[in-house]
């Protein structure tokens, strides 16, 4: 089941799988299933630490893929034992890649995962935009926007200005939210870094963090609060911007004819459901049978951020939205996500590629996403591809409709990672 | 157990770096499959999910890799097993001297023949893979139980194969066309019509002489045991309804827009006489898509996706002796014959629809029955299931197996071993419009409970025994040295026969015998 997307979705032979890694290096152990077993046959001592069963436990993005498929009838969570997997395996000393442990050294020296100066984290911030020290709405840019994907970081800031949004953001304060690290399996370090972050934000008393990066979206909606709980609210953007269109905040004056696909992000779709608190107890109805009561809720991707965005590109004037076949839950990953992209580049342009071609055959030439570290690897593998697509994230193509006088992207040199 | 540096080396060879490994973590992955634990048990050993390690697991890409790997396992005396979808213990090596033939790279479907209703697959190509792409042209194939995860090709030619649609689709055995197959010696050989001299084409399984379709797998198959079979052409079928098929919403909580003309029926018979006439005559009409009893806990099953909603559905469970039924067309006028029809069988054995009346399915029910996802609800109760019995015969054949298994079933329920279904889970299906019928026992058990594993076990022991004191034909797990020297004896001696067709196919006994015959008696 792992190896799928949910039986019922799958629409052509072409575009039937979900698992980039078993679809990469087609070992069974590759799949969810085959890192559970994993798993089993490291607690039973069938297999040690070695080179290669790391290289097996990380060569996977975490996209939780695997998860949404499986648990369509079953409970088994293979996205969760795979993380659990690699806490082990740091714990004991044996994870993470080295290449992984150089961005967590970054992160501690600098605060972001690419060894580059603190000092320089508001570098992508054009003087002409509006900051409200005096706001209780955070915009937290993160470091793949801050350093790499500045555009996004701009895009973002000047459609908030022209929907007339009050936003603040932490300058030197803002630190790596800890997802790279945490999907590595260093839960020590990831909690020094949320701590730190929590400590940060209800300092400023803020009543709402907004993120364009669906990684840190993720890491604050779903993971801090399993280590601690904050009062503030979490939006993504595209749930901003959809709401700017609905109250008219935004004058989508601009024509834009083409046509788009949009690629869910994991950690803005399925990865983003937050855990629901069950507190009922599991009550055995006969022997080997058992039940909970109240029923728990199984985590299966359908609360994350999907209709929005499209609605978003569906108000755009101009714009034809066609689907790919792997969409929403069952979304296929761009492939950078997990540490991959840094300690397996040629298995994320691969798995970039897969999806582009995905992209190309819906017949759009513009591909669309929400989160910067998607946009560097999709990017990536266009050009890889040598792809004719071109590639925006949403706020770069809502900024490009919005009343002529707003600035447009691309005007700041974007650096490539 | 690695390979020899110059053995691996000549497989490399074979199939390019990357694509075979003899590493401990991969090798090792290898060797678990589910319910591997009850057959390690019933052979006597640690009732654990392992199986012997392979030496190394390859990968090859076509048919000429296939036919190098063979010949070098026979160069070298290394026991082989292949697998496709790998879904089951009968795809674990049974010695730890041997390779893993993974089929995962051959995945193409060659062929769709649309005019003359058949395909040709290679092994790893999915069930709901295949299906998706046949309803681009109205058609259909047949499906197991095991799911649409399965391969298509593995089960028409080394498995066993009732599906939930078998009133229309028949069953796996009958449904295969041309063949080609790399015999154990490493020669390939071509089925039927695939292996003319002039113009080759898949069209049939036969020619001229023997049939070899028998020898290939007979009833059961010989589960890698003799030989891979790396492309199968198999019978196709009208898609019994409108290809329309839109799955709104999000996992677990799909909604389904219900084709047109499709209907569900669940009717309670009361009992198994009159469930046999009533099956009987439904099947005598020609009309259902899927016809099957299932027991009142099984019907609650498949209208359920979690332990916690099935138990929502109490009132299906009392049904005594419920068959279910599915008509679906593809014309108005095809639908209203096929309800006027199921009228006059209701009016006749004076039935009810409880569907509608008492209970209305969520429409995704409809998608799962059209795709043939049913069987996979029998993990939701425990996350552990696996049948016994598996007996093709008469409805009367099949009623009394499912009686006499019933006081059986109830003794291990009493132990603790396998959970509660009254005894009288049974699955029981019409094949090709009721020109005969399947019955199997799925039985509810908890792999992490050692206790449960090893009733399990024990249960499906004395069931294959009941089998033989009650003449109640050879269960589908037949299979393996043991079982066929119980039952051959008592069935024409037909393990004789088959040790004959192993030794000729497999002088060198490379291909893994584990789930197939030895060819020496123990």
């Amino acid at each position: 089941m792992c190896k799928w997307i949910p039986q019922l979705q799958i629409k052509s032979q072409k575009y039937a799988t979900i698992c980039p890694s078993i679809d990469m290096f087609n070992f069974h152990t590759y799949s969810g299933g085959g890192r559970i077993i994993i798993a089993l046959a490291l607690e039973m001592g069938r297999v040690k630490p070695s080179e290669e069963l790391m290289k097996i436990v990380y060569q996977c993005t975490e996209c939780g893929g695997c998860a949404i498929a499986c648990k369509f009838l079953n409970t088994l969570e293979p996205l969760e034992i795979i993380s659990k997997l690699r806490e082990k395996l740091v714990a004991k000393g044996h994870g993470p890649m080295p290449q992984q442990q150089e961005y967590i050294d970054a992160v501690k020296k600098h605060n972001n995962p690419y060894n580059e100066p603190h000092e320089n984290r508001m570098n992508w911030l054009p003087a002409d935009i509006k900051i409200d020290p005096n706001a209780k709405s955070l915009y937290f840019v993160g470091c793949t926007s801050s350093y790499r994907r500045k555009e996004i970081a701009i895009a973002t800031a000047r459609v908030l200005n022209a929907a007339g949004y009050p936003f603040k953001i932490l300058v030197d304060n803002e630190y790596c939210c800890g997802s790279p690290i945490l999907r590595t399996g260093d839960r020590k370090t990831f909690r020094d870094v949320l701590n730190r972050n929590l400590d940060i934000i209800e300092k400023e008393k803020i009543e709402t963090v907004i993120f364009s990066c669906a990684g840190c979206y993720d890491t604050f909606k779903v993971d801090y609060p399993l280590e601690r709980n904050y009062k503030f609210k979490i939006r993504h953007t595209t749930e901003l911007f959809n709401e700017f269109i609905e109250n008219s905040q935004l004058q989508l004056t601009n024509h834009i004819p083409i046509t788009v696909t949009y690629h869910d992000p994991c950690h803005l779709g399925r990865n983003a459901e937050p855990y629901q608190e069950w507190n009922g107890d599991k009550v055995q109805l006969m022997p080997l049978v058992s039940i909970n009561i109240p029923e728990k809720i199984k985590r299966c991707g359908q609360n994350g951020v999907y209709e929005v965005p499209r609605n978003v590109l569906k108000k755009i004037p101009g714009i034809k939205l066609v689907e790919m076949e792997r969409i929403r839950e069952y979304t296929y990953c761009c492939g950078a996500g997990g540490g991959v992209k840094a300690a397996f580049p040629e298995f994320a342009l691969n798995t970039a590629k897969t999806r582009i071609e995905e992209a190309e055959d819906t017949g759009a030439d513009t591909l669309i996403s929400a989160c910067p570290f998607c946009s560097t690897n999709l990017q990536d593998g266009i050009k890889e591809a040598g792809s004719k697509l071109q590639f925006y994230d949403i706020s770069e193509l809502l900024l490009k409709a919005l009343k002529s006088e707003t600035k447009h992207v691309k005007e700041s040199a974007v650096e490539e990672t | 157990m690695v390979l020899e540096s110059k053995i691996f080396k000549e497989f490399e060879d074979i199939v390019g770096i990357g694509n075979i490994n003899d590493g401990e973590v991969i090798t090792n992955t290898y060797a678990y499959n589910w319910c591997m634990e009850i057959f390690n048990y019933m052979e006597g050993k640690e009732p654990t999910p392992f199986s012997p390690t392979p030496k190394a697991v390859i990968l090859p890409s076509n048919t000429e890799e296939v036919q190098k790997i063979v010949k070098l396992c026979n160069k070298y005396g290394l026991v082989f097993k292949s697998q496709s979808t790998g879904l089951g213990p009968w795809n674990q090596p049974s010695t730890d001297n041997s390779i893993i033939i993974d089929l995962r790279r051959m995945n193409k479907i060659v062929k769709i023949d649309e005019k003359n209703l058949y395909t040709v697959i290679e092994p790893y190509v999915s069930g709901a893979q295949l299906q998706a792409e046949l309803m681009k042209y109205n058609l259909n194939c047949h499906m197991p139980g095991a799911g649409p995860m399965v391969s298509p090709l593995a089960s028409h030619t080394s498995m066993n194969g009732p599906g939930f649609t078998s009133p229309q689709t028949g069953h796996s055995a009958r449904n295969v066309l041309g063949v080609e197959w790399v015999l154990p010696d490493g020669e390939i050989l071509r089925l039927g019509s695939a292996g003319m001299k002039n113009d080759p084409d898949w069209f049939h399984g036969d020619g001229p002489g023997p049939s070899l379709r028998g020898i290939m797998r007979g009833w059961a198959g010989a589960k890698s045991g003799i030989g891979v079979f790396t492309r199968v052409a198999i019978k196709l079928f009208p898609y019994p309804c409108s290809t329309d098929f839109n799955i709104n919403g999000y996992s677990p909580n799909y909604d389904f827009d219900i084709p047109d003309f499709m209907k569900l029926y669940v009717m309670d018979c009361n009992n198994f006489k009159k469930l046999e006439s009533v099956m009987l005559r439904v099947e005598q009409e020609e009309i259902s898509f899927m016809c099957s009893y299932l027991s009142g806990l099984a019907v609650m099953a498949i209208f359920s996706n979690s332990i916690e909603s099935l138990m929502d559905k109490m009132a299906i469970g009392q049904m005594k002796a419920p068959i279910v039924v599915i008509i679906a067309a593809r014309t108005e006028r095809e639908f209203e014959y096929k309800q006027k029809v199921m009228d006059l069988v209701m009016l006749e054995f004076k039935l009810k629809n409880i569907i509608g009346n008492i209970y209305s399915p969520q429409p995704i029910f409809y998608a799962e029955a059209l795709r043939s996802n049913l069987g996979l609800h029998g993990f939701i109760a425990t996350g552990g299931f696996q049948s016994s019995k598996g007996v093709a015969d008469t409805a009367a054949v099949c009623l009394k197996s499912t009686k006499m298994n019933i006081p059986l079933k109830k003794k291990y329920i009493k132990k603790g071993a396998i959970a509660n279904d009254f005894g009288e889970g049974t699955w029981m299906t019409s094949y090709e419009s009721g020109h005969y019928f399947h019955m199997e026992a799925p039985t509810m058990f908890d792999q992490t409970n050692e206790h449960s594993v090893k009733g399990m076990a024990e249960y499906m022991d004395q069931s294959n025994q009941l089998d033989l004191l009650k003449h109640l034909g050879a269960p589908f797990f037949v299979e393996g040295n043991r079982m066929h020297e119980l039952f051959g004896p008592h069935m024409s001696n037909y393990h004789i026969w088959l040790r004959k067709i192993k030794k000729a196919f497999d002088p060198n006994n490379i291909a893994d015998s584990g789930f197939y015959i030895l060819p020496k008696e123990n």
